[in-house]
Formats: C-alpha cells, sequence, structure tokens
C-alpha cells in the first residue's frame, strides 16, 4: 500500500486555512479514495481482520465448532497450561526449528551464490534467470507430485543417482528423511527467488567503492567481505525475515506429500494446528497454538532484524 | 461522475458490495436460507447412485423437489459441511461418513430426534436391534441411520490364483491367509495387499475401548500381535512394503495396484468393486473371487465391516414431513441405485438379482467368480460391528496409524508401537470425556 506525501495546507484569500466542517473527518476527495479501495478494505476486514481477532478471542476458549456460537466456553488460560505440557506441540515446536534452521540458511546462501553467478555476463543469462525463477511460480501441487515421485526411495530418479555411490535414503517413506526432503524441496523452491532478489541488490551496489578497492589492491575475497556483504545486508535481512515467517507456516508440501509422517516426523507446528484444528475440531486449543507460533514467530523476525541494525553498509 | 463522492453514496456503494457478496455466498448449488426445495448433502457423487434416488423419490412424490449437494467426505468436506449447519444454510437432510463426525453431530444439537419416527414405523423395526446396531444413538435417542451394510471380503486375483495352484478357500484363520499370501508371492507379485484388521475381527464393535471407562483396550495382546503379523509379513515379502505403501500414497489408491497385479489378495468392501467391472477405464485382463474375511482362533469371527452412511435429519428443517419421506424412500424402497456405488442397503430390500446387476456392473460373468459372489456376499450373514463408544476417536485413529507406519517401516517394534498407542489413546480418551 503507498502513502501519499502530506500536501502543503491549502490558504484561503484571507490567508487563513479553511474551518473545518463539523462533523466531517474525511474530505469529499478521501471519500472518492476509501470507495477505490472499498472491495479489497472489505475484504482484508472479512478475512483478515475479522478472523485473526477470532482468534485471539477462541485462543481463550474450549470449543468445537460443532456445538456453535453457544457452545464457546470461555476456559482462561487452559489452553496455553495445556500447550506448555503438550508433548505433542514441543515436538512440533523442535521440527519446526530444524526445519526454519536449516532451510533458511540453505536457501539465502545459495540465493547469494547463484545471484552473484547470473551477475556476471553469461551467455543466456535471461534464460537462465527465468529457469531459476520458475520453482518459485509453479503449483504447490505439481512441485508435491513431481518430487513425489523423484524421491520414491525404490525407483525414483534421486536414489537411482544415489544408488551409485551406495546411498539409498528412504526419503518420504522414513521418520528420518522425511524432513530433510522436505528441507530439499524449500530450498529448491526458494533458491530462485532469493538469487533474483539478490541480483537486483548486486546491481545496485556502490561501483565508486569496488574501484577505490581496485586501486587500493583489494582482492575479490575482500571485496566481498567489505563492500558486497555490508551493501547486500538489508536485502539478506530482508529475505531472511520473509523465508523465516514463510517457512514456519509451511503446510502445503507436508498436507500434501506426508500428512505429518512418518510417525509425526513431519508434524511442524503448522500441521499441528491444523490437526488440532480440523482434525480433531479442538478449535480453541488450535487458536491458541496459533497466537503462542504468531508470537514466536514475531521474536524471531524482531531478532533477526535487530541483529543487523547498523550493520548495512550506506552511499 | 460529476462532482466527488458524498459519503452517503459511499456508504451506498459499500453496502451494495457488500449485499452483493453476501448474496454471492449464498447463491451455491446448496441454495440459500428457506427455499421450498428440499436440500440433501451427501458425500457420494450424484451419478453414483443418489442422482437416481432423487429422481425416483420426485417421481413418487411430485409434490416435492429435491436438490443433492455433494461434498467431499474428507476433513475439509465435513468441516464443510459443519460450517453450514451450524451457520444455518438450508439442509433438511445429511450424510454422515465418519465415526467422530457421528458422535459430534449428534451431541452438539445438529441431528433431529428420529426414535418417535422410527418406532412407529414397523418397516423399521431393524433400526432398534440393539445386539448389532443400525442406528447411532444419543443418550438413548435416534440421531442417525445406516443406510448402508459395507461387509469385508478378501478379493483374490483368479489368473494368479489359478497359476499358484492355490485353492479358494471357503474359510480360513488369519495363519491360513498368512501362508496363501506366502504362496502366491512371485517375482512380480506380492501375496497381499496387508493383513485385515485381525484385532477387530477378534474383538468386534468399539475394539478400541476398554470396557472400564476412561481407558484404551490397547493392552489387549491382540493389537500387537496384528502389529507383529503385518511387520512379519512384509518382512518375508508376502505383503506390500509399506515404504512403497507410504511412497505412493497406496493406501487411497489400492485399486490401481491391485489392477497392475502387483499385488494379489486385497481385503476390501464392496465400495471397490466399480473399479472392477469396468474395463474400459480401469483395465486389466484377469477375473476376480471373494473368500470371506479369514477369522482369528479364539471365536474372533466379526466380518470386520460395518453398517455406516449414516443419514441424519437437520433439526433445524422446516420439512420435516418431507425430509422423513425422503429418509425412509432412501432405506426402502429407493435404496437399489445406490449399489452402483457399492452401497448394499441395510434393510436388505434388493433382490440378489438387483444386488448382481448393481454391484458387479453389466458384464458381471467377465470380471467375476460369480459361485464365490454368490457364498460370500450374497449367502453369508457377517457378524458387521457398528461403534458406538467414539470418544477421542480421530486422535486415536491418528496415534494407530503414525505407529502401524514406524512399526511397519521396521523402525519400531511392535511391542514399543502399541504401547504408545495405548498412553496416547488413553490421554484422548481422558481429555474428550474430560470435557464431555
Amino acid at each position: 500500500m503507498t502513502v501519499a506525501a502530506p500536501s502543503a495546507p491549502v490558504q484561503t484569500a484571507t490567508g487563513q486555512p479553511p474551518a473545518e466542517q463539523p462533523g466531517r473527518g474525511i474530505k469529499p476527495s478521501g471519500w472518492t479514495g476509501l470507495a477505490f479501495i472499498a472491495p479489497n478494505l472489505l475484504g482484508v476486514i472479512a478475512f483478515t481482520l475479522i478472523p485473526l481477532i477470532s482468534v485471539i478471542a477462541l485462543a481463550f476458549t474450549d470449543w468445537n465448532l460443532v456445538s456453535g456460537l453457544g457452545g464457546i466456553e470461555f476456559n482462561g488460560l487452559d489452553n496455553f497450561i495445556a500447550i506448555a505440557r503438550d508433548p505433542g506441540f514441543w515436538n512440533a515446536v523442535g521440527l519446526t526449528l530444524l526445519y526454519v534452521g536449516v532451510s533458511v540458511p540453505l536457501t539465502v546462501v545459495l540465493g547469494l551464490a547463484l545471484g552473484t553467478a547470473l551477475n556476471r555476463p553469461l551467455p543466456g543469462r535471461g534464460v537462465l534467470r527465468a529457469i531459476f525463477f520458475l520453482p518459485y511460480i509453479v503449483n504447490t501441487v505439481a512441485i508435491g507430485m513431481t518430487w513425489l515421485m523423484l524421491m520414491n526411495p525404490k525407483s525414483g530418479l534421486v536414489n537411482q543417482t544415489l544408488d551409485i555411490f551406495g546411498i539409498s535414503p528412504g526419503w518420504f517413506a522414513s521418520s528420518h528423511w522425511a524432513l530433510p526432503a522436505l528441507i530439499v524441496m524449500a530450498v529448491w523452491g526458494g533458491v530462485g527467488y532469493c538469487s533474483l532478489i539478490y541480483l537486483s541488490a548486486l546491481q545496485d551496489a556502490p561501483g565508486q567503492l569496488y574501484e577505490a578497492a581496485d586501486i587500493d589492491g583489494a582482492g575479490s575475497w575482500m571485496k566481498f567481505r567489505a563492500i558486497t556483504w555490508p551493501s547486500l545486508l538489508p536485502t539478506t535481512i530482508f529475505l531472511a525475515v520473509t523465508l523465516i515467517i514463510g517457512a514456519s507456516q509451511g503446510f502445503g508440501l507436508i498436507a500434501l506429500i506426508t500428512s505429518g509422517g512418518p510417525g509425526d516426523s513431519t508434524t511442524t507446528i503448522s500441521y499441528y494446528m491444523y490437526q488440532t484444528g480440523f482434525q480433531f475440531y479442538r478449535f480453541g486449543y488450535a487458536s491458541a497454538i496459533g497466537l503462542v507460533t504468531f508470537l514466536g514467530v514475531l521474536v524471531l523476525t524482531l531478532v533477526t532484524w535487530r541483529a543487523q541494525r547498523g550493520r548495512a553498509l550506506h552511499d | 461522475m460529476r462532482g466527488d463522492l458524498s459519503r452517503r453514496r459511499f456508504l451506498a456503494g459499500v453496502g451494495a458490495v457488500g449485499a452483493s457478496a453476501l448474496v454471492a455466498g449464498c447463491s451455491g448449488s446448496g441454495g440459500g436460507g428457506g427455499s421450498d426445495v428440499l436440500q440433501v448433502w451427501g458425500g457420494v457423487p450424484a451419478a453414483s447412485g443418489p442422482g437416481k434416488v432423487v429422481e425416483a423419490f420426485q417421481r413418487k412424490f411430485p409434490q416435492y423437489k429435491v436438490n443433492y449437494t455433494r461434498f467431499v467426505n474428507d476433513d475439509r468436506g465435513n468441516l464443510k459441511l459443519d460450517t453450514a449447519l451450524q451457520g444455518g444454510l438450508d439442509i433438511d437432510v445429511y450424510f454422515t461418513y465418519a465415526s467422530a463426525s457421528l458422535a459430534l453431530r449428534a451431541g452438539s444439537g445438529l441431528a433431529a430426534d428420529l426414535t418417535d419416527r422410527v418406532k412407529g414405523d414397523p418397516d423399521l423395526a431393524l433400526f432398534l436391534d440393539t445386539e448389532q446396531p443400525r442406528a447411532f444413538l444419543d443418550q438413548g435417542r435416534v440421531k442417525a441411520l445406516a443406510t448402508a451394510r459395507e461387509p469385508y471380503f478378501v478379493l483374490f486375483n483368479e489368473k494368479l490364483r489359478e497359476q499358484a495352484g492355490v485353492e479358494l478357500p471357503h474359510q480360513w484363520t488369519v495363519d491360513e491367509y498368512r501362508a496363501t499370501a506366502k504362496k502366491l508371492t512371485s517375482g512380480s507379485t506380492v501375496g497381499a495387499y496387508t493383513i485385515p484388521d485381525i484385532a477387530r475381527i477378534s474383538l468386534g464393535p468399539n475394539y478400541w475401548y476398554s470396557d472400564d471407562n476412561g481407558r484404551s483396550n490397547f493392552d489387549n495382546p491382540i493389537f500387537e500381535q496384528a502389529l507383529a503379523t503385518g511387520r512379519a509379513m512384509i518382512d518375508e515379502g508376502s505383503a506390500f512394503p509399506w515404504s512403497e505403501v507410504l511412497a505412493r500414497h497406496l493406501d487411497a489408491y489400492q485399486q490401481n495396484s491391485f489392477l497392475k497385479a502387483e499385488f494379489n489378495l486385497w481385503s476390501t468392501a464392496p465400495f471397490n468393486l466399480r473399479y472392477l467391472y469396468d474395463a474400459k477405464k480401469y483395465p486389466h485382463d484377469f477375473k476376480v473371487s471373494f473368500a470371506p474375511p479369514p477369522t482369528v482362533p479364539g471365536g474372533g469371527d466379526w466380518n470386520g465391516g460395518s453398517y455406516n452412511n449414516f443419514v441424519m435429519m437437520n433439526p433445524k428443517s422446516t420439512k420435516t414431513e418431507a425430509a422423513w419421506q425422503f429418509i425412509k424412500f432412501w432405506l426402502t424402497e429407493g435404496s437399489a441405485p445406490m449399489l452402483a456405488g457399492g452401497k448394499i442397503p441395510t434393510l436388505g430390500n434388493v433382490t440378489n438379482d438387483q444386488l448382481r446387476a448393481g454391484m458387479l456392473g453389466k458384464e458381471p460373468d467377465k470380471y467375476f467368480d460369480l459361485d464365490s459372489f454368490q457364498r460370500v456376499v450374497l449367502d453369508a450373514e457377517p457378524k458387521l460391528a457398528t461403534d458406538t463408544k467414539l470418544a477421542g476417536f480421530p486422535e486415536i485413529n491418528l496415534a494407530y496409524g503414525q505407529q502401524r507406519d514406524l512399526c511397519w517401516l521396521g523402525e519400531k517394534s511392535p511391542g514399543p508401537a502399541i504401547r504408545e498407542v495405548y498412553r496416547l489413546a488413553n490421554a484422548a480418551i481422558a481429555r474428550n470425556e474430560g470435557s464431555a
């Protein structure tokens, strides 16, 4: 959403600003603007704001949906106490942290490497960029089905290749390999996007600093460490924050491929929340999990954001 | 447009957008509130039987119009139905397939009390049988009526059975089932998809629940024995590798592997017969024969199947007479078209010829061994189990499925796996009974 810059105050013929009409906070032109955003605003209110407020309110209740609004029972902090004692929740938290902790740094690092490579004059660079970006825009179901076939432990292309080296992971049919398989898919899906964002940041890098570094005889590593990396830090933080939020909410591929299994080896926090709400009909408890997750992701995001303050390179 | 927009015009515009959204939201096939058309929601596609039931009903009762809405019988589909029922959408009659939803809906005021109507109708007396319940009772009141009888049986690929020189069993035990699966295993075909649910065969209805309140029944040794036998069959190669089942999502697509002769013995129910008589859509070159489910030594002779596909009336319905007429029609004279989807009417009010034609397609001789069908499906009187204890059912179902997967993948021994199910099931029962 863009915000218009405040305009200079309008002067009347007497040099005084016009008196505001009583009871009218918005100018006629403001109503026109509101009319334009109204359809979207209604959507945001109906599908984001009201559900958000509902989740916060339901987190303090015991409710199974089927009993209707009359069946909502306020239970204070019971859900949060239960969460603290729920081994299933903490297992899901651990898996989510592992999933986020491995997939996000890998995606960022590989995205940076790919972005740097694509920043050089290569034949067919435009086509390569499009190819690497493609996984980001392909439908989740198509991605899931393709990887499911590729990672079939017996007949999949991945294992047929790995067999040459005597390695044969069970992937989605193993509680040890299912999460790594999902991480591989997440990294594959995110690297192209990261590389494109890095590419645009690299093209904005301050050229005069590189010239000065060349004159001073700095090597490639020194230039990367002293110029490139600091100038890319805001981009990196942006990517890290958005990827952390996205990975914490990762649901589609898990629902499609593993349904949280084998066992509970891929039951991340989003999927656990889904099971609790939509399979067990414990909507109050699921809402409390949602609220706790929101606060957790918020803290993680703030920590990431604060970590970079003052370290970026500015012109 | 002349001049700026006034607040009144703005609010009028917002109101119009809101109203049109509301109208659009209510104009789905479920229909808005209070129409004269009887609204029926079910999980079976209209083309697989319900469409013909509705047509026949409208022919017999021209004063009633019926609109059948199909919901997909999965988590999301059931949530859609629950939301629609709670939101006051015009639904008069609906179907419930999952046991957990049955208890939840009946216990939450979403099902009308049908007790007096059932008691007042001699044709429906079977629904009052409590030995083999065909109705779901909530605090002694009839809230749902099973429309279908779903016995289990074991299907054989006749071509491969004859090649292996295996006799078609008329009755057999679980051990004989396993031995047969071994004999049927070859380089290209696994003997069986998996082992039938021998704990259910042994214990019958409510087999997950102990008679003691608040405890699960997973400390019964039969559960560990079931996991151990399944694992042993996978290890010896006579049951399908569970890694393949999970990696290929075979649980939902068992018919494809059976049709491709990837495995032979298939313990299943009538709804899967529809894949076996349509050779254009599901090509195969073999006949299928029927055997009863194996029994468990020591008295376990429950079939493993159940009465299900429960029909319920919305207590908010304003067309209760029409709704009841429709329910009764579906249960009695109108039930035959549902055979196409493998739904055998609960009341048995169809002839054997109708059953054969409805369940085995237009060329039954070509695709099925009719003698064994007659013996196993038409003549047999299987003991069907219908669960009435359902506390924590979805949680227990998930816990059992998760631990079974780990056990059959070879990652966990049967003992620890079933002990974990026992712990989780007890917790789920305690939580649900505590909050009931």
